[in-house]
């Protein structure tokens, strides 16, 4: 479509463009964009609590920790303590610490590569026998506290493998070498992350120790260099030859699930049931508010006022009332007002005096007597009288009082009635609620164990489907905890280039690429691409996934190779980041 | 052909005197350490960056949400951003060209060319012509059918009269590039007018 050409557009309003300026709008969302990396960077720091702070802390933690010299034969010349105080010290002054949280960055976190957690007596030493047969060998006292101390008791080890081109990319490992300036990817023989804890606290290798992990690869060439991932300089540290290939075959899978840690992360049918769960306290102080409401707006039941009948001898006014304003002297039609006993002010003589003004409010006790307020002029005299009737007016009004006072009664009874219903009502929603609350947690306890199950079942899967593979043993000596890569650099594509404008589905719909992986099918490497265009190699096979807006989509070998064949930049993906749930799966979509 | 053009009036808000270079260069700094201190730097460059964005396009809303974007990845960034003697607004510049320029390559109907007929008379004057009511059809076909950096080029000269230094700093090329660049540009506009023109 050709470039639209405006000529002498109106400019936008100052004013139009302050109200889209929110500079705390934009503060959050970077917070909460660090938090979220810093989350998917450490994945074993799940604390929900942790503020933006301390992830930050957090992560300089971790860095220190990734910061490791694996593999070197010879005695360490600094303690792993001396390390750690250095590092910390640099976290603290330099502003590098919130780049190393995206260093390591799973593009969708429920992909990720799930660790499985192991106890071992720091005193004892043991050897772990993973799903993958690899075997991870602690001897006695192999680790130190970060004072450098002898570590005793329990020890958890958490550990996993990377074995392939989906296990890289859902992992978020960079695998860009950098190596005297020059740029290139590694291709995997294997890679693995392990870490130790003790009471959540990490616990670092003795320097006079070393782990060996004997590690099933199923790639069997002898091409591969042992590199260490170093967090702080960001980028591989290549540690020597890989000599220690040794043609092994597999033994059967051991299916036992016992020790693999409870995963973090949670289903999104948690999720859903969380949110029902967390519903539910609103609406019962909700219904409370509705209940209050629907009583108080239960019709009012007024006592009828039972006539009285005037004393002989009291001094009496007749007065004209209002009944509009003391609707209760309606039962005193005709009412004369009595003189109370307490009004000690009164004398006969007040019965002599023509007032201008005679005035009726309510009086001490409300219902029962008034307020008769005189006045002549400066003159005021107030008296507390009480309505009184006589003769037939009292026999009137008492029948009329009975026929009220039965309906009052019958009115009541009503009210009673309906509130007695409405709190029945009340009641049984609480119980409702109560019952739901119930049944909410045991579905939750239920998806926590399916889920469990499923997360192991899968891993069974995976490392089964790795297992039918003729496999190779390869031996890490690890000196320190973190990542470690049996690789060998390659360069990137070579032959065509392209700047590829990814449709959904070949739609109309564009999305925009944030981190294209050109997944090569004929080698363990994934080359990452963050800005147009890609290139490619025409005689490889490739597929292809792009990351956009926390959404990872997939072009497949075949649609790609089209593409690839026809020269045509315009890309089908689909999402699969919904449909995926782990790496296994990502493989199996990806074709590999 | 007058490329220094003295008779165009450009907008002087890149130039920085040392000292206001200084005072940016220690908030940048602050913003470094803690991000809630990126603030003057937002208030000072929002609107001439949303101006950048939505020189480009239709959409104001999308202007809007482009600008924002790249605010943000200025802020996630700014651990990386080195002092060159430049304004910072050179920085955000790149950002927001490289924003926009990935939102064209998914969906290039978004790219809208937008000028003043008093722009379309300076590039006649630059290229020696008098300005004819003839000569608006034809710049605005060749204009818009430029390729994308040449575009670039002439928007960023000519519609929003930028300086060649900063031209230079956003486009990531030598100030002489971009003056050369821009130069066999104009000559092919002036041959185009010519020839359209008899």
């Amino acid at each position: 479509m050709a470039t639209k050409f405006n000529l002498n557009r109106q400019p936008v309003p100052d004013e139009e463009i302050n109200s889209h300026k929110d500079f705390g709008e934009l503060v959050n969302k970077f917070k909460k964009q660090s938090i979220e990396k810093a989350r998917s960077d450490a994945s074993f720091l799940k604390n929900k609590k942790a503020t933006y702070s301390a992830i930050i802390a957090g992560v300089a933690v971790i860095c220190t920790v990734t910061y490791f010299a694996v593999f070197k034969k010879e005695p360490p010349k600094e303690t792993n303590h001396d390390k750690i105080a250095t590092s910390q010290q640099n976290n603290k002054n330099t502003p590098n610490t919130k780049l190393n949280k995206a260093f390591i960055a799973p593009p969708i976190s429920k992909l990720n590569v799930p660790y499985t957690s192991y106890k071992v007596k720091a005193e004892q030493g043991a050897t772990l026998t993973h799903k993958t047969n690899s075997k991870i060998i602690i001897p006695k006292k192999a680790f130190v506290n970060k004072q450098g101390q002898d570590i005793i008791g329990d020890v958890e080890i958490t550990y996993r493998e990377f074995h392939n081109q989906a296990d890289i990319i859902t992992s978020g490992i960079p695998m860009t070498y950098d190596s005297a300036g020059v740029q290139s990817t590694l291709e995997s023989a294997g890679m693995l992350d392990i870490r130790g804890y003790q009471n959540g606290e990490p616990v670092y290798i003795n320097p006079k120790k070393q782990i060996t992990v004997e590690f099933q690869s199923e790639h069997t060439a002898d091409r591969y260099n042992m590199y260490v991932l170093d967090t702080v300089a960001k980028n591989w540290v290549y540690v020597g030859r890989d000599n220690s290939l040794k043609g092994q075959k597999h033994e059967p899978l051991k299916t036992t699930t016992s020790d693999i840690s409870s995963e973090k992360t949670v289903s999104p049918k948690t999720i859903e049931l969380q949110k029902k769960l967390d519903a539910i306290p609103p609406k019962i102080e909700a219904e409370k508010v509705v209940y209050t409401k629907k009583v108080n707006q239960l019709p009012k039941v007024a006592t009828p006022t039972k006539p009285t009948k005037a004393t002989a001898g009291r001094p009496q006014f007749e007065l004209d009332v209002n009944y509009k304003e003391f609707p209760e002297l309606e039962a005193f039609k005709n009412a004369i007002f009595e003189v109370g006993a307490e009004n000690k002010n009164y004398s006969s003589t007040l019965a002599d005096v023509t007032w201008s003004s005679a005035e009726v409010s309510e009086g001490p006790v409300k219902g029962k007597n008034y307020l008769l307020t005189l006045k002549l002029r400066e003159r005021v005299e107030k008296l507390i009288v009480y309505p009184a009737l006589t003769g037939a007016d009292y026999g009137k009004a008492l029948k009329s009082y009975e026929s009220k006072f039965s309906d009052y009664k019958t009115a009541v009874a009503k009210r009673e009635a309906d509130e007695k219903r409405l709190k029945e009502e009340f009641e049984a929603k609480q119980v409702a609620f109560a019952t739901e609350q119930k049944a909410i947690t045991k579905q939750m306890i239920e998806e926590r164990i399916r889920w469990q199950k499923e997360q192991e079942e899968q891993l069974n899967r995976q490392f089964q489907s790795i297992n039918n593979q003729e496999k190779v043993t390869r031996v890490f000596n690890v000196t320190s905890f973190g990542i470690c890569n049996s690789d060998c650099p390659t360069s990137m594509p070579q032959g065509e280039k392209m700047t590829p404008i990814f449709t959904i589905n070949n739609s109309d719909t564009f999305i925009r690429s944030e981190q294209t992986y050109l997944v090569c099918h004929s080698k363990n490497v994934v080359y990452n691409f963050y800005n147009p265009p890609i290139s490619y190699d025409p005689k490889d096979t490739y597929s292809l996934c792009v990351l956009s807006n926390g959404k990872l989509y997939l072009c497949d070998k075949t649609q790609l190779g089209t593409c690839f064949t026809n020269k045509q930049n315009k890309i089908p993906v689909k999402e699969i980041s919904s449909d995926v749930n782990d790496s296994y799966e990502l493989k199996k979509a990806l074709g590999i | 052909m007058l490329l220094d053009a003295v008779h165009m009036e450009f907008s002087p808000r890149y130039h920085h005197t040392a000292d206001m270079l200084l005072d940016e260069q220690m908030i940048i700094e602050a913003a470094k350490q803690n991000p809630e201190h990126f603030g003057p730097l937002y208030d000072k460059y929002y609107k001439q960056i949303f101006g950048y964005v939505y020189q480009r396009m239709d959409d104001k809303d999308t202007a809007f949400d482009l600008t924002a974007q790249v605010f943000l990845k200025a802020l996630t960034n700014i651990e990386k951003y080195e002092y060159k003697g430049v304004p910072f607004a050179s920085w955000l510049y790149r950002i927001a060209h490289s924003e926009v320029m990935q939102l064209f390559r998914n969906n290039s109907k978004l790219r809208t060319v937008n000028a003043d007929i008093s722009d379309l008379r300076n590039i006649c004057e630059e290229v020696e012509e008098e300005y004819m009511e003839q000569y608006k059809g034809i710049l605005m076909t060749v204009i818009k059918d430029l390729p994308e950096d040449e575009l670039q080029l002439i928007e960023l000269r000519f519609f929003e009269k930028r300086a060649f230094k900063e031209i230079a700093e956003i486009l990531n090329l030598t100030e002489t590039n971009a003056k050369v660049k821009l130069y066999r540009i104009l000559e092919r506009v002036k041959k185009t007018l010519t020839k359209k023109s008899k």
